[in-house]
């Protein structure tokens, strides 16, 4: 991709990404793999299905819990933030 | 968000290869067209970058002239349809951003072009970060150009784990093995039905090998993973074992590999999102694939009045075939607007050559179903810690319990007395292996019933009581 | 089939001291006091476990919204025979004795709740008045600008299939319980004086001189099969699910006019705000009534609805997501009394139906006073306020 760079703010963590990228993408072109935990078992998940069907990749985003991370592309400055346990910490 | 229709003519859900092909044929005869799509860019899960050129537009044919009279809302999804008296009401959400945003369109015809979603099945150690759709793969790397995984074991049935290889290792990805659980000889048993159709597709056949081979990729069939491993202190993927397994896909003793790769894909064909369809009661059959599929008629009317479908939900059967029944959806759907409904047969040479187009690829299609059949039986054999429901995390144990102690005879009680099923996805991921589960064959009746999702997409309490009151 | 000494065999078909139609939640009571009592019972359900009403049901098990009379005093009977039956299933069955509030938006709807209560405890329902901090204290995000409410802590709350798969699984496990599932009953077999001999299947004849109807929202054509009228009518209701969240609602909290909707005659819509958490920590939204025959239809408005009441309860929902909906139909008689106990017109046949939303709660001393009836006993409740001859003496 030829386009400029974006920054977005993983964790606190700034992070350059290439606008067009999903929010999943770019946490994944991080290295980040799992970016929530489940309720019961507090088990890492990251992208699964990736077309929006399976919810496992939700994600805060500027502050509004579960968000379907593969489909929400990144935006200059996006807050990005993993959820712990019950889904809505 | 973009202020949007309250009404119009034609109402396309989808904006995939049938959806585009449909909304064109409608647009083109003037009609007020809207196309609505969970995703940010047109192209469904095919042109995942967007549309450039594909198939379905006439030739010679500029953008503005494309979109003319079509208007699209791209990331806003269609939670509920109703009938109205001659119309049908479909509610919105707006996209992942914009979850707040409700609203209601009424249109005179419908057309469902949802797609499908990779088919999934329980394996031990499936919900591990690392392992994903075979779609899902390939949408990271076609929508985001980002690989899944620095080293992928491709696994599954059908010619898909094929495009996933491609679209890994042209990004510049490494594929340790394609693992397919079919044995090849299944395609000569329908070598008649796979032509001339087969053929054509020879050549992306033989791309196909090629990659295989200049990747030194082994392709591996009468395989399957049977467990997923990860680190010491690590859950994500580290590496899976391949069992060498018979035809019903069980397991052949002492025959077991492991790989040693961070990310594992898996893809049993596919499942037709149907549940608007379902919502309006649209009758539907078990396809070859053995998955749930509406009925349409020559034309793609579904058995409800206004409300076509076209491209995955009425079988499984790829891109080709889905971009045939659109422009059949859409001419069908012009065709309803001239007549006030009346359903009468289009009379021109274009349709029979659609038609006949869309014979071929519905036999290529069923040949290939019947080449890759995905049995269930053994998944309630599996000794490892199977996670049934990734999303409310029942595992197999449980739904055994459920089946064999508790009275469970089919999949609605096992939903009800073990969760699975009940979470986010709404067993999207587990209907197959749970309906796999149950004792005898697998009815139609149940599985519409799983696929009769109330609310498609989670909506926000206070937006919908802000909607109309009792 | 289970060992029994003494009976007579039968030409065909398998042998019961007593057959249960229905495997919803009050079969399976029914099901579980008999075989205690020692009997062989044989379950018989057209469908699999709790696939009727109990499988749409939101596990209520309620003394607070019962005025005084019969149906309260069977009420807290079934209460504390819920909690022994924690012994029996152990906690399988998510029974939380987590406690009901009942609310009073302004100083009127709270005078009436007052009254309400006072006449309540005479009955030996605890009720105690709450209000301000006390009130937040028990339930954290309740709407601060309530008037008040009053505080049930008898209610609970129960996953009600896994309590009827449970319970008749115990049953099958020591012998004593013989389930049918996927079995219609196409007849019921009567004998001398109409007595009933057993209940025909479209398989096979199951012999019993004992036939409890417990067949919820179809028990009228239970009974018709017996040749008696008992007048069940659906009444259609619609329960919301949210996404799982953390504890966000910890008693079980309805808005007063709950209580007066149950009541109702009314055959047109009636909604009320009833919310709930549950274990999996999805919340559950309810309430509404309508009387609409079977028609399953969704209708959006009564959705708007609930969801606006519940708000009004639970402003801190105002951003939590709809899951899904479901709609069940509580099976309804004309005066609002459950049908239960032996039918006078058929000699053997006993009723448990009817219950009306309050199926759950209810089930548990159903049960009981039928297994008491069965063995001849006096039941621990008269039974004569749900009798089924109250619809009419004459057969169909």
């Amino acid at each position: 991709m030829s386009d400029p760079l974006c920054t977005v703010v993983i964790d606190g963590r700034p992070v350059q990404v290439s606008p067009g990228m999903s929010v999943a993408a770019a946490m994944m072109s991080t290295g980040l793999r799992a970016w929530r935990t489940t309720r019961h078992g507090q088990a890492p998940r990251g992208l699964f299905c990736g077309i929006g069907a399976c919810f496992d990749c939700l994600v805060m985003l500027n502050g509004e819990p579960n968000v379907r991370a593969c489909l929400v592309t990144v935006e200059p400055g996006d807050a990005i933030t993993t959820q712990g346990g019950a889904t809505n910490d | 968000m973009t202020e949007l229709a309250a009404e119009c003519d034609v109402l396309v859900i989808g904006a995939g290869a049938a959806g585009l092909s449909a909304a064109y044929e409608a647009a083109a005869d003037g009609n007020r067209v809207v196309v609505i799509d969970a995703n940010a860019r047109p192209g469904g899960q095919y042109h995942r970058r967007g549309v450039k050129d594909p198939p379905y537009f006439p030739a010679g044919t500029t953008d503005a002239q494309r979109w003319a009279n079509i208007a699209t809302y791209m990331g806003w999804q269609a939670y509920a349809a109703d009938l109205d008296g001659d119309l049908v009401v479909v509610r919105l959400r707006g996209d992942e951003r914009h979850r707040n945003d409700l609203h209601a369109v009424s249109t005179r015809v419908l057309v469902v072009a949802t797609g499908a979603v990779d088919r999934q099945l329980a394996i031990p150690g499936w919900q591990r970060p690392g392992v994903m759709a075979g779609g899902g793969a390939q949408s990271l790397i076609k929508g985001s150009g980002v690989l899944p995984g620095r080293r992928t074991l491709v696994t599954g049935t059908g010619p898909f784990l094929l495009a996933v290889t491609a679209a890994i290792v042209q990004a510049g990805g490494e594929v340790a093995a394609v693992i397919e659980a079919n044995q090849p000889r299944r395609l000569i048993r329908h070598a008649a039905q796979l032509m001339p159709t087969g053929l054509m597709k020879s050549g992306e056949a033989l791309k196909f090998a090629a990659i295989l081979a200049r990747h030194r990729i082994p392709y591996l069939t009468g395989h399957r993973v049977t467990e997923i491993h990860g680190a010491e202190d690590d859950a994500a993927v580290a590496s899976a074992v391949v069992h060498r397994v018979d035809e019903q896909w069980r397991p052949i003793e002492g025959s077991a590999r492991t790989f040693e790769v961070d990310c594992v894909t898996l893809g049993f064909g596919f499942t037709a999102q149907l549940d608007l369809l379902m919502q309006l009661d649209c009758e539907a059959v078990q396809s070859a694939d053995g998955g749930l599929a509406v009925c349409v008629d020559d034309n793609q009317m579904t058995s409800v009045p206004r409300v076509l479908a076209a491209g995955e939900t009425t079988g499984v059967g790829g891109v080709d075939l889905a971009a045939v029944e659109g422009r059949i959806a859409g001419i069908q759907a012009c065709h309803l607007l001239r007549t006030d409904g009346q359903r009468t047969q289009p009379d021109s040479k274009v349709m029979t050559g659609l038609y006949r187009r869309r014979g071929h690829l519905r036999r290529f299609a069923k040949a290939l179903a019947l080449s890759f059949p995905t049995p269930t039986a053994w998944v309630a054999e599996q000794t490892g810690d199977t996670m049934v429901c990734r999303c409310e995390e029942v595992s197999l144990t449980t739904v055994l319990e459920a089946r064999d102690d508790l009275g469970a005879t089919d999949a609605r009680a096992i939903k009800l007395l073990t969760r699975a099923g009940m979470g986010w996805c709404q067993g999207r991921m587990c209907s197959y292996t749970v309906e796999g589960l149950c004792p005898g064959p697998t009815s139609v009746a149940s599985q519409k019933a799983a696929a009769n999702r109330p609310i498609g997409v989670p909506i926000p309490l206070g937006a919908v009581a802000k909607q109309g009151r009792a | 089939m289970c060992a029994e000494v003494g009976r007579v065999t039968m030409p065909s078909g398998q042998n019961y001291d007593a057959i249960v139609i229905g495997a919803g939640v009050v079969g399976a009571c029914c099901a579980h006091y008999l075989a205690e009592a020692g009997l062989c019972v044989g379950v018989v359900d057209r469908g699999s476990v709790a696939a009727g009403t109990t499988g749409a049901g939101e596990g209520n098990i309620l003394v607070s919204d019962k005025e005084p009379g019969a149906e309260l005093d069977l009420a807290l009977l079934s209460q504390r025979l819920w909690t022994e039956l924690i012994d029996v299933i152990g906690s399988a069955c998510e029974l939380e004795a987590k406690g009901g509030i009942a609310v009073g938006y302004d100083p009127s709807t709270f005078e009436h709740l007052q009254q309400f209560a006072a006449k309540q405890r005479d009955s030996g329902v605890i009720a105690t008045e709450v209000t301000g901090g006390d009130l937040l204290a028990l339930e954290p995000h309740l709407n601060p600008e309530v008037a008040g409410a009053i505080y049930y802590p008898q209610d609970m709350q129960t996953q009600p299939m896994l309590a009827a798969a449970h319970l008749i699984a115990r049953g099958v496990r020591v012998g004593r319980i013989t389930l049918h599932t996927n079995t219609d009953v196409v007849g019921i077999r009567q004998g001398d004086g109409g007595a009933v001999t057993g209940v025909e299947t479209a398989r096979e004849t199951l012999w019993a001189p004992i036939v409890v109807n417990a067949a919820g929202t179809w028990g009228g054509q239970i009974a018709a099969m017996a040749g008696v009228e008992v007048p069940i009518l659906p009444r259609r209701g619609f329960i919301l699910v949210t996404e799982p969240l953390p504890t966000t609602v910890h008693r079980k909290v309805y808005s007063a006019q709950y209580v007066a909707n149950v009541a109702s005659d009314e055959a047109s819509l009636q909604t009320a705000a009833v919310v709930e958490g549950t274990e999996s920590g999805t919340i559950l939204i309810g309430a509404s009534r309508e009387r609409v025959g079977f028609d399953r239809t969704r209708d959006w408005s009564i959705v708007s609805t609930l969801a606006a009441q519940a708000l009004q309860l639970f402003p801190v929902l105002e951003k939590v997501a709809l899951m899904r909906t479901y709609g069940g139909f509580r099976p309804y008689c004309p005066d609002h009394m459950p049908v239960i106990g032996p039918d006078a017109r058929v000699p053997g046949l006993l009723h448990a139906c009817g219950h009306e939303g309050a199926g759950v709660g209810l089930a548990a001393a159903t049960g009981h006073v039928i297994a008491q009836s069965v063995m001849g006993q006096t039941t621990s409740i008269d039974l004569q306020p749900f009798a089924a001859e109250r619809f009419g003496a004459l057969h169909v």
